[in-house]
């Protein structure tokens, strides 16, 4: 049977209201990937990183006859794991930048050149960290996610002029630290 | 962390003002780059040495940040398993068929019922996604009432006995015959709960809510 890709998500989302867990499933093996790296990218480490996806998954669940059609059930997670990456975030200090995308390295990449990657992707990680959450939030789901403006609004309830203001500044705050890294 | 380069001044002489000589502003310039569009220069920055002088180092700078996007970041194994389990868990889905044999009694979950029912539906030629439920709707609504009176007593909730009633949701593929699909899907759940569980009367619920058509190769 081809399954997965075939059925739309507000398809699984219906089903999984009627209680169909199958359904659930299903969004939950398309949908964690992007929890999860969101998560990583806004709180900087792993563990949070997993246990935030974690809840999210079972939050979003927990609240499906809350969920409005009219937006996408990845908008509406995307609000989630940023609404709980911001607790955690604003309730204890990162453990461990080091270890962004640890998880993602290439085994056919030369030694040299991964070396140089890793450095690239810790000097961005720490750039990220210094960023107020709002600029960071707007950098992670534009820059990294590759939603638009109107859906990063959507996301976090801002106007579009908002989240062009929250982005100018955020890009300078990062190009700075980024020069130093250079 | 590297020196600043000649470079990096270069560029924090730019990122600290608003425009650059030639009048043109810093952030869209930035944006501009940040946004992959650094190659498509307007009228005005194709004949512009400062345009392009800018848009040239906040390539270089912005680097970092398009190879980290880039970068695929998979999810930690055993995230998915993890989340439904917890939901399990909450759901508290404890159904059970009940059958007892001369060795004593068998009992099986209703939960796993409904998957060897969906995985069954989903061998039928035209289904393309099946669905299979045990933990709300008719089939607990049943076992309930059906077992109210001589529940087991290592069931927190309740026993099917050797009767089970499963709904299944479906999508079928657009063009087949979806009454016989139905049908098929009917017969070929039945057989398997029969001779693979062992349930005596079983009830398959189809319900068909959508039709998948395929993409033009």
């Amino acid at each position: 049977m081809k399954a997965g890709p075939e059925v739309g998500d507000n398809y699984l989302v219906a089903r999984a209201r009627e209680g169909y867990l199958d359904a659930y499933e299903m969004l939950v093996q398309r949908h964690s990937a992007m929890a999860y790296r969101v998560a990583l990218r806004l709180c900087g480490n792993h563990h949070d990183a997993q246990d935030i996806a974690q809840e999210a998954l079972i939050a979003a669940w927990e609240n499906l006859d809350r969920f409005k059609a009219e937006s996408s059930f990845s908008t509406w997670l995307y609000q989630i794991v940023t609404r709980r990456a911001l607790n955690k975030v604003t309730r204890g200090r990162r453990r461990d930048l080091t270890d962004l995308l640890d998880d993602a390295v290439d085994p056919g990449t030369e030694p040299a050149v991964q070396a140089e990657r890793n450095l690239a992707v810790d000097a961005v990680t720490d750039a990220l960290a210094a960023l107020p959450f709002p600029q960071r939030t707007v950098v992670v789901l534009h820059h990294f996610e590759g939603l638009s403006y109107a859906e990063v609004g959507e996301v976090t309830h801002s106007s579009v002029p908002a989240v062009r203001s929250h982005l100018f500044r955020a890009r300078r705050t990062l190009g700075k630290q980024l020069e130093e890294w250079r | 962390m590297n020196e600043p380069t000649a470079d990096g001044q270069a560029a924090a002489h730019l990122l600290s003002a608003v425009t650059l000589p030639c009048g043109a502003e810093i952030d869209p310039l930035l944006e501009q780059v940040a946004d992959g569009h650094a190659a498509e220069l307007d009228a005005h920055q194709r004949e512009c040495v400062h345009c392009q002088a800018a848009i040239a180092e906040f390539t270089a700078l912005w680097a970092p940040v398009t190879e980290t996007a880039a970068t695929s970041v998979p999810a930690p194994p055993g995230l998915t398993a993890a989340v439904m389990s917890q939901i399990r868990v909450m759901i508290r889905d404890v159904w059970y068929t009940l059958q007892t044999t001369e060795l004593g009694a068998i009992r099986i979950a209703a939960r796993i019922v409904a998957a060897l029912a969906r995985d069954s539906a989903r061998l039928v030629p035209g289904v393309r996604v099946a669905l299979g439920r045990s933990s709300h709707g008719k089939m607990a609504a049943l076992a309930e009432e059906a077992t109210f009176r001589h529940r087991h007593p290592h069931a927190a909730v309740g026993v099917l006995g050797r009767t089970a009633i499963v709904d299944l949701a479906v999508a079928v593929s657009y063009g087949d015959p979806v009454r016989e699909v139905a049908r098929d899907i009917q017969r070929h759940v039945i057989r398997t709960l029969r001779e693979d569980v062992g349930l005596k009367t079983v009830v398959v619920n189809v319900t068909v809510d959508d039709v998948i058509i395929d993409e033009e190769p």
